[in-house]
């Protein structure tokens, strides 16, 4: 066979082509660093500097102060608001994992039916919006409440009263029952996937089942359950929706945020409090860092034996009826906006005036929300998806000097509250800034993706780590630029990575709250701050028909690429 | 015309600088002949594959040059040396068709999409894949030594200058390995391109290189024939890994013009090795410790001791066919190694467990420097 002489170097053409070649890897990787630098690290930059000023935009030496955090000291409301976090994070954080764990292992380990609509409808309310749930459990728990109602007249006869859901019982309450998910599907996959030649080995040697549960089972999920529980806290502590709807005079940090904002438009104040939120969480990450690293756990893996099961007939009755009653506890508030979606008001027993008003009234009064969360959603998770898997390509695959840098600043927004990211785009950009964004479409935008570049990047990032480099090698080899390979070869086969990390961020920016709450503007509403208004309003029947309007889209597009992908429903969420 | 393959000087280091710095290639110098099978052989770690993937360009050499012909490649990029190679995991794209797999560097290169029929068809059927083609399944549903054709058709398919297989053999099992060797030699002369093959199977080298080289912790122990690399292995490390090799404790007594003089105590002999077969340093003063190393046909093992014979004890007896092997357990003053001695036959009245006596055929044996891990 003749050998191909390769285009001999030195002509021109080969020159420019060099040229170019040294030149795309530098401007390709320049566009995520640009774009963090720009609207992530000097926001935040700023927001420190702010959170230490004591009034002004202009930065002076002078105004230097910890005025706004002594606030922390001074102020009954401050002080009430950081204790509230701190008891609403802690509080849920315990009871989602005395909730989640069993419900993990019953599902994992006990021969009960339905298990696998279990794990799906189990996913439900980390999917759904948790403000909608907020304000379905006013309806059932509120002062008029159906479910209030009837239990006092039950309890009623014991002395007994139950607590109001205005206030921190209903936030803790409701966390509760929107996060516990997390612990239930992380718990599950650890109970599910343990290595079970060791339970068999400690079987072998004479273990009984509770001591084989206590000295090896245990040990090896404490990992994933620690890592669900962290999720928990995070989330929980910067919640939003939850309180702002049912917190009544109870405020958390992420509502005082809002208050100073939207109340007194002290952003200084409002940066003051983000510093103490990310403080917290920082702290608590960690912490959990910390506690990781000073034990050494096997790894976890799937083996080929098959788990056995608990068969006893009274496991089984208590496994099932725990799972249902759990389920229905937390899918209620999904139900109740069904219905209440088609009703006028519901205020006793039953829901009264069956009306499609509510939904004929949304083309005249919601469709520029509609549009609006859908262009805002979608443009931002196109965005989103570029920016994350370039990213992810860069840190798996180019590894240049500081990747570690570069990931833990991609990965930094996934611990910020929504409202922090936002207190910080508006610090940097709103009034009288270089560049003025202040009730843009833009800085909407960039706020989504800020804040979902994590859920594209960990997903792509976990798709590249399972292609094996030699596929990119061999399309090197056989003389392609790395371009091109990016474009045959791994793009398509990191594909179901982005897709599912795209999907996750549209499906979570539709319902999106915290974030758009302090950055919309007249022209920029969406959806779910219709619904808040409309919840605020005390209209809770419109508030349930744009709710049930947005579930069925969001289940809709979560269900149709799971289909696609063959995939069940719980796995793009454990993260 | 096929090109032939220059290194000079190449070293490696990965981390540099860093606290774990690790010298993978130190100073490595030497020329593949043009249409050469060469083979990289070594224990893991050694160096063969960085040596490999720098060939390819995939790793950056910390000095040195790699030249194909006398065009110095060093700072050119993979994606412009125009070289065929093959992978271990073989690196088909699970989205692509046999065809689009194999088409794929044609592609790359904008052929005309005659010429890319036309060449996969011809590539295939040097291959042996014609019906595969036919049918041009996805290559998950192939057999592990289709994909291997399809993985070599895919590598040829532009007429590379040079073709790299990198432990192509490794996930295939035993039998089908022996065959595709075999079929890799058969293609390798057809197009007559010049290829480097890394194994860490000393058997699988020995059996399709033209030539071999033997690395160790980053560095060219020897390079040779099968037939030089076993007859006249050229350090104990070589000899060893290049088959078997018993070690005795011996002295050296005189260094000559033609022959050494070397007395081994334990068997209470004194003999003569040709200067060929020494191997030993010029620093290495006479009344040193040295290695007198045999292969297991050059001992011999009977039930009655004989002068110049030690006693052992037999653990093992395999019949392995032309010979059987016996291994023995010998006094540690001889060496601590258990000794694995080849005899025509059956000895008779030999069995496991039992004493035998040992010896050293008549005018064999060669002498090694003393080197750790062998014998101390």
């Amino acid at each position: 066979m003749k050998a191909r002489k390769p285009d001999s170097a030195g002509t021109p053409s080969v020159q420019r082509r060099m040229l170019q070649k040294d030149l795309t890897p530098y401007l390709v990787f320049a566009i995520p660093m640009a774009f963090l630098c720009l609207f992530l690290f000097w926001p935040l930059a700023t927001t420190f500097l702010r959170a230490f000023m004591r009034s002004g935009n202009k930065f002076n030496l002078g105004k230097l102060g910890f005025t706004g955090f002594e606030k922390f000291i001074s102020s009954s409301l401050y002080r009430r608001s950081l204790l509230n976090s701190f008891i609403v994070g802690i509080s849920v954080t315990g009871f989602s994992l005395i909730i989640g764990v069993p419900m993990g292992y019953f599902v994992a380990r006990v021969k009960i039916p339905g298990k696998s609509l279990m794990l799906s409808l189990g996913i439900l309310p980390v999917i759904m919006p948790s403000f909608i749930g907020a304000f379905s459990w006013i309806i059932l728990l509120g002062r008029q409440g159906v479910v209030r109602h009837f239990l006092n007249a039950a309890l009623a006869p014991l002395g007994l009263e139950l607590p109001t859901i205005y206030g921190m019982f209903g936030m803790i309450f409701v966390m509760t029952l929107t996060y516990y998910p997390f612990v239930f599907l992380l718990s599950h996959g650890a109970f599910s996937s343990a290595n079970a030649l060791l339970e068999d080995a400690g079987t072998l040697m004479g273990a009984d089942r509770w001591r084989v549960l206590r000295t090896i089972t245990f040990p090896l999920v404490i990992p994933s359950i620690g890592a669900a529980a962290l999720l928990v806290f995070i989330r929980a502590i910067g919640n939003f929706g939850i309180p702002a709807i049912i917190g009544g005079d109870q405020y958390v940090l992420p509502t005082l945020i809002y208050f100073r904002v939207n109340g007194f438009w002290d952003l200084n104040g409002a940066s003051s409090i983000a510093v103490v939120n990310v403080v917290i969480t920082g702290a608590v990450l960690w912490y959990q860092k910390y506690i990781v690293s000073r034990r050494e756990y096997e790894t976890i893996s799937a083996s080929h034996v098959e788990i056995r099961q608990h068969e006893h007939p009274a496991m089984r009755i208590i496994a099932a009826l725990y799972c249902f009653i759990v389920l229905l506890v937390s899918l209620a508030p999904q139900i109740v906006i069904v219905v209440m979606a088609f009703f006028e008001k519901w205020q006793g027993l039953f829901p009264e005036g069956f009306t499609l008003a509510n939904f004929s009234r949304i083309p005249k009064n919601s469709s520029s929300e509609f549009l609006n969360s859908l262009l805002l959603s979608t443009l931002a998770t196109l965005l989103t998806a570029i920016l994350g898997s370039i990213v992810a390509y860069i840190t798996e695959r180019r590894r240049p000097k500081g990747a570690a840098l570069l990931d833990m600043a991609v990965m930094a927004p996934f611990i910020l509250p929504g409202t922090v990211v936002s207190v910080a785009l508006l610090s940097a950009f709103s009034g009288k800034s270089i560049i003025p964004l202040g009730g843009t479409y833009t800085i909407i935008i960039i706020a989504y993706m800020v804040r979902r570049t994590p859920y594209v990047y960990r997903s792509v990032a976990a798709s590249l780590t399972q292609l094996n480099p030699s596929l990119e090698e061999a399309s090197t080899i056989a003389g392609a630029h790395w371009i091109y390979t990016f474009r045959r070869v791994s793009v398509p086969l990191i594909l179901p990575g982005i897709i599912s990390g795209s999907i996750l961020t549209f499906s979570t920016l539709l319902q999106e709250l915290s974030t758009t709450i302090l950055l919309y503007g007249a022209k920029t509403r969406t959806v779910p701050i219709q619904i808040y208004g409309a919840v605020a309003d005390g209209k809770l029947g419109e508030a349930s028909a744009l709710s049930v309007i947005l579930l069925v889209v969001v289940f809709a597009v979560v269900y149709a690429t799971n289909r696609l992908q063959g995939r069940d429903l719980s796995s793009g969420f454990k993260m | 015309m096929s090109l032939d393959l220059n290194y000079c000087n190449v070293s490696k280091v990965f981390g540099a600088g860093g606290k774990n710095a690790v010298q993978a290639l130190n100073d490595v110098s030497f020329t593949i002949k043009p249409g050469e099978l060469f083979c990289l052989l070594g224990p893991s770690g050694c160096g063969k594959t960085t040596l490999l993937r720098s060939t390819a360009g995939l790793e950056t050499i910390t000095t040195g040059k790699i030249l194909y012909g006398s065009k110095d490649m060093t700072a050119i990029p993979p994606f412009r040396r125009n070289i065929g190679m093959v992978f271990q995991s073989f690196a088909l794209y699970p989205h692509m068709s046999i065809f689009e797999n194999v088409a794929y560097g044609l592609r790359v290169r904008k052929r005309p999409e005659s010429e890319v029929k036309e060449k996969v068809a011809k590539v295939m059927e040097l291959v042996g894949m014609t019906d595969e083609l036919r049918r041009n399944p996805s290559p998950s549903g192939l057999s592990g030594g289709q994909q291997q054709r399809v993985a070599i058709a895919r590598a040829l398919v532009y007429d590379p200058d040079i073709l790299l297989l990198d432990e192509p053999l490794a996930n295939l099992d035993a039998k089908l390995r022996r065959r595709m060797r075999a079929e890799i030699r058969r293609i390798q002369k057809a197009t007559n391109i010049t290829t480097i093959f890394v194994t860490h199977d000393q058997e699988e080298a020995m059996a399709i290189g033209d030539r071999l080289a033997v690395m160790r912790k980053g560095v060219v122990e020897q390079i040779g024939t099968s037939d030089e690399l076993y007859n006249a292995p050229n350090s104990a490390f070589v000899a060893n890994f290049i088959g078997k090799m018993n070690f005795m404790r011996a002295a050296l007594l005189t260094r000559g013009e033609c022959c050494a003089r070397a007395r081994i105590p334990a068997l209470g002999i004194e003999i003569d090795v040709p200067e060929t077969s020494v191997h030993v340093p010029e620093s290495v003063r006479e009344g040193a410790a040295v290695l007198v190393g045999a292969r297991p046909e050059q001992l011999a093992i009977s039930i009655s001791r004989t002068a110049g014979s030690i006693r052992g004890r037999v653990n093992i007896i395999q019949h392995l066919g032309q010979f059987v092997r016996y291994e023995v357990g010998v006094d540690p003053a001889l060496s601590r190694q258990t000794f694995e001695i080849d005899m025509p036959g059956v000895v008779p009245g030999v069995a496991e467990g039992m004493e035998v006596a040992v010896a050293l055929k008549e005018g064999m044996g060669a002498l090694y420097e003393a080197a750790e891990g062998l014998n101390e």
